[in-house]
């Protein structure tokens, strides 16, 4: 016998059930691509169908693994309660968002069966990161999501504001993959290990100054990924020049991807120097709110206004992550289940904006805020939905955005900074007053034109579904608030 | 008298790297910016080999040597990029100058306390073995091997709709 052979490697077990929502998706995604081969041209669009079908399977693959705890592949890859919630939340986002893509993508013959498949390679990547363990499946799954998303903005290939976009998305997103990795390195060389728990156990004290400037650099990385001040430039422009539904796509799934990556991160490999990273996330929370709600007041673009909004959003959540203090663990757990509930709302909230501008955009009609001027006598069932969900993001009834704020207070309080108490209130005010401007304009100006806005069933189906969603979580908040305390690490 | 050895080939290369590194940044031609990173890559291998790291070493020569940088410079022949001495300075010499002489003070101060006075000790070793590699690769590791073929896949895809020239279509 061959001796090379003799010494057999160990092969770690692997649990193909706790893989199996991962397997599906990416089995859909390299479906979708070998069938959009075969389609002619006019029947590009059953790549569509065809990807809700591989979600919704997705979807009951998740489902499926409900109240399973295992860990598999050597404990670099695990199944709880919290990522089994963010698997869920990604099938329910990507289905909006594919709904959203589809009337869009159809008129504008773009490469439907590539943009479909980009699009379940990143939610493939959101789902694998729900779920990951070590440094480098972590920084993999979170390439994953972003690389496919650079593509997606640039489909729209003779518009020079989209190159503008995909550009400086590219530049900024290896830039801060290139920070991240670096710190990531640095954490390795401290404790020798990427396994998160194994770094949780020998990363030592934070007063290490080697510690704090890898934690810093991981984090810095991270702030670029989910766009908070002040590294957030990339944003705006990135949204405008996409396409709208990768814009709703960004500022959704892609950047609780991030987050959910900086959870698990923050919680699993480094909860003991929490002192090191709290008043990091402190300050860029106050930034990200205040800067973003303070742009915002200022846009004429309904997609600009929701890229700074979503930025001003970001903030509440890192609020939650700025609380953490190694001495009170009610007030930490607390916190990281407001993080988590902000993340489901805010994700289908914002959803759901995008799919009404979208609408609204979508006969020839454009995103400038004074477009919307009257459209409640035109089309009233778009103008509620659209000013429900701007509501909502405000923070205020009749949909989930309340539960969302109310549970960042609560921890806010619980956890005794004030000064952040403080901060949030005035951003609630500011961000209300540019909701409230738009959702005025909708409601009590005389229209330009009279025509009804088209709305194409789907699109309907998806914003109805957003609004569903969000009304029953409002009347019945432990529908989530259960799911968020039982996913606390 | 194998360390007086080992330190004159360290310094050799350090001042190869950092002479090549300094030049990449400052040089007004791009393909000689390009070939620089050659010189400072291949430093950056020599750096492994002192570390007893062969196998990284070769690794950094066969993708970053042979691959990245030839990909660089099929790139910048293939889109007729400005190959001559071409002026990309956005007068902002100065504050990255700065910035990049912070972060180097920083993390240089940082990582020299860190590791002040540890030693490797090499005796005995052999160096990284191929087959422990390949075995972490295929054991603790496999997800994320798995995942950057998707990764790849999608960027291999994302590459060709990009450069792909469209027949007949206007965007408006």
């Amino acid at each position: 016998m061959n001796p090379l052979l003799a010494q057999s490697v160990t092969q770690p077990s692997v649990d193909w059930h706790a893989l199996a929502p991962e397997l599906v998706m990416a089995g859909t995604a390299c479906l979708v691509l070998v069938a959009d081969l075969f389609l002619p041209r006019n029947a590009k669009w059953i790549a569509m169908p065809l990807s809700a079908a591989g979600i919704i399977g997705t979807l009951a693959a998740v489902v499926s693994l409900i109240n399973t705890e295992t860990t598999t592949l050597a404990g670099t890859f695990e199944v709880d309660a919290f990522s089994l919630l963010f698997k869920g939340l990604f099938c329910v986002l990507g289905l909006i968002i594919l709904a959203i893509s589809f009337h869009y993508f159809r008129a504008g013959s773009y490469y439907q069966g590539e943009y479909y498949f980009l699009l379940l390679c990143s939610l493939f990547g959101g789902l694998v990161i729900a779920s990951a363990r070590d440094l480098i499946s972590l920084f993999i799954a979170l390439e994953l999501i972003s690389i496919p998303g650079i593509v997606m903005v640039a489909l729209r290939k003779g518009d020079a504001r989209a190159n503008e976009g995909a550009l400086k998305f590219f530049l900024f997103s290896v830039l801060s993959s290139a920070v991240m990795l670096y710190g990531m390195s640095l954490v390795y060389g401290v404790t020798g290990s990427t396994i998160l728990s194994e770094i949780r156990t020998s990363i030592g004290s934070g007063d290490e100054p080697l510690v704090v400037l890898s934690v810093f650099f991981v984090v810095v990385g991270f702030a670029f990924k989910i766009s908070a001040v002040p590294f957030h430039f990339w944003a705006p422009d990135t949204y405008e020049g996409a396409p709208s539904p990768v814009a709703a796509f960004l500022s959704t799934a892609s950047k609780i991807g991030g987050f959910v990556g900086l959870l698990v991160l923050m919680f699993k490999a480094f909860p003991e120097v929490a002192d090191t990273w709290a008043p990091v996330f402190a300050v860029l929370a106050a930034l990200t709110m205040t800067v973003g709600n303070l742009i915002a007041l200022r846009q004429q673009h309904v997609i600009r206004l929701l890229a700074y909004s979503g930025i001003a959003q970001s903030g509440y959540i890192l609020v939650c992550l700025a609380l953490i203090n190694p001495g009170n663990p009610d007030a930490n757990e607390q916190a990281f289940a407001a993080a988590v509930i902000y993340l489901a709302i805010y994700g289908i909230m914002d959803l759901g904006a995008f799919a009404a501008a979208v609408a609204f955009a979508r006969r020839g009609g454009t995103y400038f805020i004074s477009d919307y001027a009257g459209l409640w006598q035109r089309s009233p069932v778009l103008a509620l939905l659209f000013g429900g969900f701007l509501i909502s993001l405000a923070g205020a009834p009749p949909m989930a955005g309340l539960i969302a704020k109310l549970f960042v207070f609560a921890a806010t309080i619980e956890a005794e900074v004030y000064w952040l108490a403080i901060v949030m209130g005035v951003n609630t005010v500011i961000a209300a007053w540019y909701y409230l401007a738009l959702i005025k304009k909708m409601f009590f100006e005389t229209p330009e034109l009279d025509e009804p806005v088209e709305v194409p069933y789907l699109l309907s189906a998806a914003m109805g579904i957003a609004a569903a969603l969000l009304v029953a979580l409002l009347v019945y908040p432990p529908l989530l608030t259960n799911l968020a305390d039982r996913s606390i690490f | 008298m194998a360390d007086t050895y080992l330190q004159v080939i360290f310094w050799a290369f350090f001042a190869l790297m950092a002479i090549a590194g300094i030049r990449v940044v400052t040089t007004r031609n791009v393909i000689h910016a390009a070939l620089y990173l050659v010189a400072t890559l291949l430093g950056a291998a020599s750096m492994y080999v002192l570390l007893y790291a062969e196998f990284v070493a070769w690794v950094q020569v066969l993708v970053y040597v042979g691959a990245v940088v030839v990909l660089m410079l099929f790139g910048l022949m293939l889109t007729r990029a400005p190959i001559g001495s071409a002026n990309f300075d956005n007068n902002q010499r100065l504050v990255g100058a700065v910035c990049a002489g912070l972060l180097f003070a920083v993390t240089s101060f940082i990582m020299v306390g860190a590791f002040e006075g540890q030693e490797i000790d090499f005796t005995g070793t052999e160096g990284t073995k191929v087959q422990s590699i390949g075995e972490a690769i295929f054991s603790i590791y496999v997800l994320p091997f798995e995942i950057v073929s998707v990764l790849l896949l999608a960027a291999l895809v994302g590459a060709v709709v990009i450069s792909r020239r469209d027949e007949g279509r206007v965007d408006s």
